[in-house]
């Protein structure tokens, strides 16, 4: 026999009797006294015992239909016991939450490892997890993309249609080595700009090419874009600030709006990182371009020049730009540009270049 | 001696427990996007209440996962169907259609905060219990959306201005409407007086460059404690706030640096700092006998209101 003191409540009345516990083959018998002074015995049918989930020392018995009676009882050995008397009945399930448990100090070892785990998905899972998806979209879906994408964004801008065809004859004289179809437009802006959507569409700002001196430049310009479209950049970027946000909004959820503003913050910052990487490849797989075409790389050092006057270099905004700083992409470039050899002359280029500059001075 | 009695709610929570709980659903709810959610809230709601003790006695929380679940999935599926009649109207093109498609939107989005807000009362109250008498709430849907319908319309006209009568409208109807077993709530508030303490507050606010507002929320929590009665048969029985500017002072600023200087990681220590502030300066005046609480309260397992309530972002208790 085995007694231990427990707290019972009828669940019919809030009065707390101080009561007996008595752990019998198949029930168990509550004894307490009334506030009468009579001794009031219950019996609990084993099957009908239900342990309340929680997380202190605080073990907490329910029983029957609502309003149920409840026992509560601090005793160390009353696990144990029950182990040992009832083998067969399982009272304390073992959870997850369990560990809730422990003392704090593996609680915050536990956390910790959480957190390192939550870190190495954020700044290393996320960019490869976006390039994988980013792979796994067919060329198709992306050009439909693309196409949206340009048709919508192409409004904005006024386009140069006799330089859009120059351009283009211009860039059908290099070999980008891409399945995509390559398709410039040359807008009337003045900024010394480009980018590159999905799928093959690449916007130029006519600004840019009015301030080129030499025709490679213009074929440093385009290979870098079109290493953009070819590594689908976009497509990874845009992946991974979705998947960035996705993964924040997950995590702080439940916390506060102080921690979901640093959070965004961090996010958006972590997102200009991961772009400078692309540009930075691009950079460098639009000069290998350049190389097999045997064009010269002063094409890029040239180019980065020319952005370097445009933009400045203001080195305390490294932070916060999409693109490496200028003078470390110029650097780069003169160093590869240092060691080229096999620069040919390309007849195609030299026409479509002369073109456009006839063009431009009109 | 009688007029001395009083008793308060003691919170015994610790943030490094509530950082393992936070840690453990957030890692869960990653690892199965987002399923894992109710269970997690369940966890949290059950440590909070497991650590509120009043008279000796913890309070007990009872819902569960699986519930919340259920009340998840529905409060999703309403979402989703309110989003699908936006879209649906968006992709016929047709300005009028989407402009209809928009309102009933918007409209759809506008009711589900009343119905949230009850059936959440009705969830939480019947999940929620002490000494095994479980508390309720009363209130009737159709008569609560029917105010709540009147009073926004009315604080729409009126640009605003009837809105704080219109709160203090909704508090009075809950406190009518909660039960403790056989014990009943009233709240005294008036809308005049809350409207006046509000303009007070915003316009010293304003001018003293926002110093005055650890006084405003002072005054707003002592508003909504100092009004609530609590009757056990012939007995009544008042709140009392103790908080002061100074102590709200100390709290915000104090939680906003941990908060901050942590980066969002020692959030659970500012909750446990914020609850025990709260339930130290709530003081329940007069005689209770705590022994005589009679269970009154049905049984209630619909979570809906309470998921859809969380979605919204609706905090209640």
């Amino acid at each position: 026999m085995y007694n231990f003191s427990v707290r019972y409540h009828d669940g019919r009345l809030s009065i707390a009797h101080d009561a007996t516990l008595t752990l019998m083959p198949d029930h168990w018998l509550i004894h307490y006294l009334d506030p009468s002074g009579e001794l009031t015995s219950v019996r609990w049918a084993l099957s009908g015992i239900v342990t309340d989930e929680n997380f202190s020392n605080l073990y907490i018995f329910r029983y029957g239909e609502f309003p149920q009676q409840t026992i509560e009882a601090k005793d160390e050995n009353l696990p144990p016991m029950l182990k040992k008397q009832y083998p067969e009945k399982i009272f304390f399930k073992r959870r997850v939450t369990d560990i809730f448990k422990l003392n704090n100090a593996t609680i915050a070892g536990v956390a910790l490892a959480v957190l390192m785990l939550l870190g190495l998905g954020y700044w290393f899972g996320l960019p490869w997890l976006a390039g994988a998806v980013a792979a796994r979209i067919p060329v198709s879906a992306e050009t439909k993309m693309g196409e949206t994408m340009y048709d919508n964004m192409i409004l904005a801008y006024d386009v140069d249609h006799q330089l859009t065809a120059r351009v283009n004859d211009f860039a059908k004289a290099i070999d980008f080595k891409t399945e995509y179809p390559v398709r410039v437009t040359v807008v009337k802006e003045k900024d010394a700009n480009a980018f590159a959507l999905p799928g093959g569409n690449i916007v130029v700002f006519d600004g840019i090419i009015r301030k080129m001196k030499a025709k490679e430049e213009l074929a440093a310009l385009l290979a870098h874009e079109v290493s953009h479209v070819h590594y689908r950049h976009s497509l990874r970027n845009i992946f991974r600030s979705l998947g960035g946000y996705l993964f924040l909004s997950l995590l702080l959820n439940d916390i506060n709006g102080v921690a979901t503003v640093l959070a965004d913050n961090s996010n958006m910052l972590a997102n200009l990182t991961y772009s400078r990487e692309l540009e930075t490849e691009a950079d460098r797989k639009g000069m290998d371009v350049l190389k097999s075409n045997g064009i010269s790389l002063e094409g890029f050092v040239d180019l980065f020049k020319l952005l370097k006057s445009e933009y400045g270099d203001a080195g305390s905004l490294k932070l916060l730009s999409t693109h490496p700083l200028t003078e470390e992409r110029l650097r780069e470039a003169e160093m590869r540009a240092k060691g080229q050899d096999g620069i040919a002359e390309n007849i195609g280029l030299q026409e479509a270049w002369a073109e456009i500059g006839l063009l431009q001075k009109k | 001696m009688e007029q001395h009695e009083t008793r308060q709610v003691t919170f015994h929570g610790e943030g490094a427990k509530l950082f393992g709980i936070y840690i453990v659903n957030i890692l869960l709810t990653l690892v199965t996007l987002g399923l894992y959610y109710p269970w997690a809230r369940a966890a949290l709601l059950r440590y909070m209440y497991e650590e509120s003790e009043f008279e000796g006695s913890r309070f007990t929380f009872h819902g569960t996962g699986k519930e919340m679940f259920i009340g998840f999935i529905k409060a999703i599926g309403v979402f989703l169907g309110l989003y699908c009649i936006l879209f649906a109207a968006a992709a016929t093109r047709s300005t009028t259609i989407t402009l209809i498609g928009v309102a009933v939107f918007y409209i759809g989005f506008l009711l589900l905060i009343p119905i949230a807000i009850h059936g959440a009362l009705r969830y939480r109250t019947s999940r929620s219990s002490w000494r095994g008498i479980h508390f309720g709430y009363r209130g009737d849907r159709k008569e609560f959306l029917n105010m709540f319908i009147v009073g926004s319309l009315i604080t729409l006209c009126t640009l605003g201005i009837y809105g704080a009568w219109f709160v203090i409208e909704i508090r009075k109807y809950i406190f009518k409407h909660l039960r403790f077993g056989n014990i009943t709530f009233s709240y005294e508030g008036e809308g005049a007086a809350f409207f006046w303490l509000n303009v007070k507050g915003y316009f010293l606010s304003l001018i003293t460059l926002g110093i005055y507002s650890f006084w405003w929320v002072k005054d707003l929590f002592g508003y909504y404690v100092n009004n609530i009665r609590m009757y056990q048969g012939e007995t009544r029985l008042t709140f009392r706030s103790t908080a002061t500017a100074g102590g709200y002072f100390k709290l915000i600023v104090i939680n906003m640096l941990i908060i901050v200087l942590s980066l969002g990681l020692a959030t659970p220590w500012a909750i446990v700092r914020a609850m025990h502030f709260v339930f130290s300066n709530i003081h329940i005046d007069g005689p209770l006998d705590v022994n005589a609480i009679a269970q009154t309260e049905a049984d209630y397992t619909d979570a809906t209101g309470e998921d859809l309530a969380d979605i919204i972002d609706i905090g209640i208790v």
